[in-house]
């Protein structure tokens, strides 16, 4: 409570904040493990194309060490110091995002996503930044408002506050999953902001209702419809008949998880990574850990998840005030919905699309991003008195 | 700032965000559950199909054995030389070493290294000290699988009953088509397995399912017998420039086959070469008529009109009906009138008085008319059909003819006549040498047959094969009688030329001349039996168009007595007579 505005206080007290050591513990087991699948998912493929079996996890630990020095860095400043750039971050991934159509953007897998930052050789992803800036905005926004949020007003405008960047990231970097992401972080942050539960069921019953009927035209229409998307929903209710075509990733992933049974093949002895399964170290990497750790291994890391939100839900709940319990549950949100897609995603629940398994996919701006994101909630753990608790 | 009644509402709110992520989870892992566990093995086995290329491996053909246990029929390896594309280090040594060693073109083996696909066949057939040589440059890519060929040691010998085998090893021809399920074994596998681009993950090791061999068929056939018959058929048909000469030797006793011979035979390791005599540019379906008139076993594909040897059926006929004993009498003028027709005897002057023992010494024909006429139409017919003329004899061989005959309501008293002296009908060779045997082994009528038994690898008898035998088709009077009868026309009447010096022989010859009539074309035959009084063995010769003399007595009787010179002995049946 106002610990930062004197620094004689704040050192003094400092012994009696909280650190959540649990966090970051379940954080650096998930960063550990997902090298080690990394590499294990990836080796053979590493070593026909490059000659070292470790290249894609080398590059995975450079990423993971970066992450942690920024996540140290972030976790021990004050996170108020964010709330100033909470509109100039929304205004730079916009900025960010209308690059990617600029010579600097980079097309990779048949999509332009990325751009190059001169000079460093290392290509940004503006969707991963647009998630970090909406998580800050909505809290700023949120805490701006103040009693205005209870009002029809002000929830609408906190509705439609993210779209233009969940509308930018859809059209422009044509990335249905990020875009999902965003519009989901920025859901659940107005959900916990705002008292009231009416209005979230309506539009929950809104989406489920426009879900089913998009799936209905898709269905009905089967043979005539044509396009990316609508052969994702026919792969993904039949994909045993389009194995050869839009079903291939997630047959082959089918295939994986089937043969881990309940003990699993054991650590590296997967098949399906062996060239059956492209880019096994990426979005599809969970289905390697079923495959190599059986039913157990997977539930481990499903706990894992479920044991990281536990922490976070923690701290936002207890959190010293409501910019940093709102930046937690932005947090929160990121993650679980990245989880929950991309293991549904793998276990063929819902369409194929791509989106990584947080701290385990291979990926270096996702990982740094992600540690940025634990480096606030961290922060703002800190902040906590250990007498609230 | 939280206030408290903010904290309150905002404490639920996240709350409900975990519970509801957490129970998301939860869900998926109920999903997982059910992948995992329930349709793991649906999604396994469909995984394991994917990664595992397989190999077969060739299952060795069951051996053919004679029935003192000489192969007939044998195994030779050879290998096959394949390449696998994706597993190639070093394309231009390997190109190079295949074509010296497989005496190859280049351009062909270059083809087919350089093709892209999961496994390329080279050449197979090859030699195994070759296929051993090219193992041992231990070339990445390149595979060397053993595999069995079929050999035939005696090269020509039985050619048109053993048969021979096609690519796969089926049987094409032959006992190698009829006991193909004893002999074809079951196949095996190598399951390897690859990763996506085929290569073959060395770790993983490989799955073997062993091939099982198939089962030793033994034969009754002798191979002694057979190969000494096969000479003395060579021999006839390049003395008496005939087209073709055929011996078949049977144990009338249970209608063993000892030996079956129809020369020109063909070499059972080169089944597909054509005499040269033919060319070369014939059209696909003209060689393979030539190559179906070649492997064509004469003594049961064909059929002829079997002439004097049918006397014995009549005769038998008539004994057993008591329309004729062996002391009836006949007179012979030379002739016969049948309704309008006047039928000759072969000898024009005729034979005068006779009893029928004589009659059937000279091979009277308008005795045995007599004979016939006696018994009817509905008594002849009725007896052909009772001693299994009407029916095939079930042979263990392929493609056997049937008999052609008249039928019952067309026949008159003048069909009626030829049929009794062996005219104006068919059978094959193999059926008159049955029935003969029927009626003089007692009256059960003989399935002829050549498989015996079938031998596993360890030499135990896995099945033996039983054939029927239909009992009393004559008394065993009437059977005793015609041994009596016909080892006369051996020792004293027109078969003296089978007569063997110490053995009891019975026999009847015969001297039909081929459709149509009048083209100069005979066929000369004789059955002999020994010994008379209880025969053992009965063998026929057919010397199909021979120059010159074409009597049986003169041609077909003397093959069968130098067979019976030498197998009788061989055969431990003892001089009786003496």
């Amino acid at each position: 409570m106002a610990a930062q505005k004197t620094g004689k206080r704040k050192r003094k007290e400092q012994s009696e904040y909280y650190f959540d050591y649990s966090l970051l513990v379940i954080v650096l087991f998930l960063l550990g493990f997902g090298l080690i699948m990394v590499y294990s998912a990836s080796s053979y493929e590493a070593f026909d194309d490059y000659g070292d079996a470790a290249y894609y996890m080398k590059k995975q630990l450079v990423a993971n060490i970066l992450g942690l020095v920024a996540m140290i860095v972030v976790a021990n400043i004050p996170y108020h110091f964010w709330e100033r750039f909470a509109f100039l971050g929304y205004l730079v991934s916009a900025v960010l995002i209308v690059l990617v159509m600029t010579p600097l953007g980079i097309e990779s897998h048949g999509a332009r996503r990325w751009i190059r930052i001169p000079g460093i050789g290392f290509n940004l992803q503006p969707a991963e930044v647009a998630k970090l800036c909406m998580i800050l905005f909505l809290a700023t926004l949120v805490c701006k408002m103040g009693k205005s949020v209870r009002s029809l007003k002000g929830f609408f405008f906190m509705l439609l506050a993210p779209l233009p960047i969940v509308g930018m990231v859809y059209l422009i970097t044509d990335n249905l999953s990020s875009a999902i992401i965003i519009l989901g972080i920025a859901v659940l942050m107005v959900f916990v902001a705002s008292p009231d539960y009416k209005k979230f069921i309506i539009i929950g019953l809104l989406g489920v209702a426009v879900i089913t009927i998009a799936l209905f035209t898709i269905i009905s229409s089967a043979d005539s419809v044509e396009g990316f998307r609508s052969e994702r929903i026919l792969a993904w209710l039949d994909p045993e008949s389009q194995a050869q075509d839009k079903g291939f990733q997630t047959v082959q992933a089918l295939y994986a998880i089937g043969r881990g049974g309940i003990w699993g093949q054991g650590l590296g002895k997967s098949m399906q990574k062996l060239s059956f399964l492209p880019e096994a170290q990426n979005d599809m990497i969970f289905s390697i850990i079923c495959e190599e750790l059986g039913l157990f291994g997977a539930v481990a890391i499903i706990l894992m998840f479920i044991m990281l939100l536990w922490r976070m839900m923690i701290i936002a709940n207890n959190a010293s005030d409501l910019f940093g319990a709102m930046l937690v549950v932005g947090v929160m949100g990121h993650i679980a919905i990245q989880a929950i897609l991309n293991i549904a995603v793998v276990t063929n629940t819902i369409p194929n699309t791509g989106i990584s398994l947080p701290f385990i996919s291979y990926g270096g701006s996702s990982v740094m991003f992600l540690m940025i994101e634990i480096g606030l909630v961290l922060s703002v753990a800190k902040r906590i008195q250990l007498k609230e608790l | 700032m939280l206030t408290n009644n903010n904290k309150i509402f905002h404490r639920k709110k996240i709350m409900v965000v975990f519970l509801a992520c957490a129970a998301v989870l939860v869900f998926l892992f109920g999903r997982l559950v059910y992948l995992m566990v329930w349709k793991a093995d649906h999604y396994s086995e469909m995984a394991t199909q994917l990664h595992e290329r397989e190999r077969s491996i060739k299952a060795a053909r069951g051996k053919i054995v004679d029935r003192n246990g000489v192969v007939l029929a044998d195994n030779k390896t050879v290998c096959t030389i394949s390449v696998i594309h994706n597993q190639i280090e070093n394309p231009e040594e390997i190109i190079s070493i295949l074509c010296r060693e497989l005496e190859l073109s280049e351009d062909y083996v270059r083809a087919r290294v350089e093709k892209y696909s999961s496994m390329e066949r080279i050449k197979s057939n090859v030699d195994k000290s070759i296929g051993d040589k090219i193992r041992e440059y231990d070339l990445p890519g390149v595979k060397v699988d053993e595999d069995y060929k079929r050999y035939y040691p005696y090269g020509e010998l039985a050619s048109k009953v053993l048969g021979f085998t096609g690519g796969d090893n089926q049987g094409i021809i032959g006992l190698e088509v009829v006991y193909e399920e004893t002999l074809e074994g079951e196949a095996g596998t190598i399951l390897t397995m690859t990763d996506a681009k085929g290569i073959e993950v060395d770790e993983a090791g490989e799955r073997r399912i062993e091939p099982i061999p198939g089962n030793t068929l033994r034969i009754s056939m002798d191979r002694n017998i057979q190969e000494y018959a096969t000479q003395l058929a060579t021999q006839a048909m390049a003395t008496k420039e005939a087209d073709g000469v055929s011996i078949i030797v049977m144990n009338p006793q249970n209608g063993e086959l000892l030996a079956m011979v129809n020369v020109p035979e063909f070499d059972l390791n080169n089944p597909y070469d054509l005499p040269e005599e033919l060319g070369t540019d014939l059209s696909a379906e003209q060689k393979q008529n030539a190559l179906n008139a070649i492997w064509r076993n004469g003594c049961i594909n064909d059929t002829y009109e079997p002439g004097s040897t049918f006397k014995i059926i009549t005769a038998a006929a008539g004994l057993e009906e008591g329309v004729v004993s062996p002391e009836s009498s006949f007179s012979c003028p030379g002739f016969i009138v049948v309704d309008d027709r006047k039928i000759r005897c072969h000898k024009t002057a005729g034979h005068g008085g006779q009893d029928f023992v004589h009659a059937t010494m000279n091979s009277c024909n308008p005795a045995f008319i007599t004979v016939g006429l006696r018994l009817g139409v509905d008594k002849y017919y009725e007896y052909f059909e009772k001693f299994g003329l009407k029916q095939k004899t079930g042979i263990d061989l392929p493609g056997e003819a049937g008999t052609i005959m008249h039928k019952k309501e067309n026949m008159g008293n003048v069909e009626l006549a030829t049929v009794s002296f062996g005219q104006s009908f068919q059978i094959t060779p193999l059926q008159l040498l049955t029935t003969a045997s029927s009626i003089i082994n007692g009256g059960n009528r003989i399935t002829p047959h050549f498989g015996v038994e079938a031998l596993d690898a360890q030499g135990n008898v896995v099945e033996e094969f039983t054939y029927p035998v239909q009992r009393n088709i004559v008394s065993e009077k009437t059977s005793e009688t015609m041994r009596s009868i016909l080892e006369l026309v051996v020792s004293e009447g027109t078969g003296q030329n089978g007569k063997v010096e110490g053995f009891r022989i019975g026999g009847k010859t015969a001297t039909s001349q081929t459709l149509p009539r009048g083209s100069g074309r005979y066929i000369a035959s004789y059955v002999g039996f020994a010994p008379a009084d209880n025969p053992q063995v009965i063998a026929i010769a057919i010397v199909n168009n021979p120059q010159g003399v074409y009597y049986g007595g003169q041609v077909a009787a003397p093959i069968v007595r130098q067979l019976f010179e030498n197998i009788l002995p061989y055969l431990g049946i003892m001089e009786y007579n003496q």
